[in-house]
């Protein structure tokens, strides 16, 4: 070995050193901002509101077509979730319908869904009268919902699916 | 240095983990969105059960001959809570038969106000100050041809990570006048709390 060779050994290595203790410096720091981050979002992240847009349907009367109405607020939701058909009758002289909702998804979903319905000058019937149902849906499931209208005045209705907020949020 | 970064960091946190946890807001809520706070039966079941009973009875063949030409006159007997829980079983009932009054195709007597009724015509004839000609009178009131009856009934199993439980609540529709149950459904529920590891 030359003395050349064993002087860039020893300043290599005296470089590394250094470097060593920079880096425990920088992985202190980080820990701490990491922690700090950490604690930040655990403590705080939940006072955003959560999302509750979904997919749905704008009002459609009997015997539309389905996909000219359809809607999509959150494209999250709609890649694990798809409205595959939207259908309608009137059974005992009031407005039943049928919405066939598929999961994209492997892992189950628990949703909300829910139904407006309006008469036939397009107002609203029994205005947040009707509730969130809930919904569980495996994964990869096909379901059917149904919807009946509270009276035989209805003619156009809409419905709406959106994720149920399973954290409590404080807005 | 580090010292320094690390008491930075503990102060830092006291005051955040105080500042988010002490603060109590009152808002209003949206009363028919599905609400997850507890397993106990909740407004989301009730809403629930009512709407899927109401769909049910409507939708039902026999009840599509039976209103095709009448508004049929009900009473509704009380439920009978078989759970372990205390659930006031008269908010579903009331729940029910406001929705199928509103339906426009049923009509209902209330059991729970007959003697107030009473009260009220006894006050017109025998109170003095009413004019007789112009008092309602006894005996004139329509009788209920059915009667809605039913059982809410729970399971409840739980372990220490988990626990479940799941409603049954049965309604049926007898004619009161041949005995016979026109109409019977039921509707089930199933709610499980599960401990999270992580979340936020």
């Amino acid at each position: 070995m030359s003395g050349d060779e064993l002087e860039r050994k020893l300043g290599g290595n005296m470089l590394i050193r250094k470097n060593v203790v920079k880096a425990g410096e920088k992985t202190i720091a980080s820990l701490a901002v990491i922690l700090l981050s950490t604690l930040v979002i655990s403590g705080c992240a939940n006072k955003k509101p959560p999302v509750t847009s979904g997919t749905g349907t704008s009002a459609m009367i009997q015997g539309d077509d389905f996909s000219k109405h359809l809607e999509v607020h959150n494209a999250d939701l709609a890649k694990r979730l798809f409205i595959s058909s939207v259908k309608s009758r009137t059974s005992n002289g009031l407005l039943e319908v049928n919405l066939q909702l598929t999961s994209r998804y492997e892992k189950s979903q628990k949703l909300q869904y829910h139904f407006n319905w309006f008469d036939a000058d397009g107002f609203v019937i029994e205005a947040r009268k009707t509730p969130w149902k809930p919904l569980e849906l495996h994964g990869q499931q096909s379901t059917t919902l149904r919807g009946l209208a509270p009276n035989i005045n209805v003619s156009s209705f809409n419905v709406y699916v959106r994720e149920i907020p399973e954290k409590a949020y404080k807005y | 240095m580090n010292k320094l970064a690390l008491v930075t960091t503990l102060g830092l946190t006291l005051v955040l983990a105080a500042g988010c946890a002490n603060k109590s807001v009152v808002r209003y809520g949206d009363a028919t969105a599905v609400e997850t706070t507890d397993i106990n039966f909740g407004s989301t079941d009730l809403q629930k059960v009512a709407a899927e009973m109401t769909d049910s009875l409507l939708l039902s063949p026999v009840v599509g001959t039976l209103t095709q030409n009448s508004r049929p006159v009900m009473f509704v007997e009380r439920l009978k809570n078989k759970t372990s829980e205390h659930i006031d079983t008269e908010s579903i009932t009331d729940s029910i038969s406001t929705k199928l009054l509103r339906s426009g195709k049923f009509r209902f007597v209330d059991m729970g106000r007959v003697d107030a009724a009473r009260e009220q015509l006894k006050f017109q004839h025998d109170g003095g100050m009413v004019d007789p000609s112009k008092a309602l009178q006894f005996g004139r009131q329509i009788g209920a041809q059915y009667m809605l009856y039913g059982n809410l009934s729970s399971i409840v199993k739980s372990n220490q990570d988990k626990s479940d439980v799941y409603y049954k609540f049965t309604l049926r529709l007898m004619d009161l006048e041949s005995g016979l149950v026109e109409w019977a459904d039921e509707t089930e529920i199933r709610k499980t709390k599960a401990k999270e590891s992580v979340g936020w």
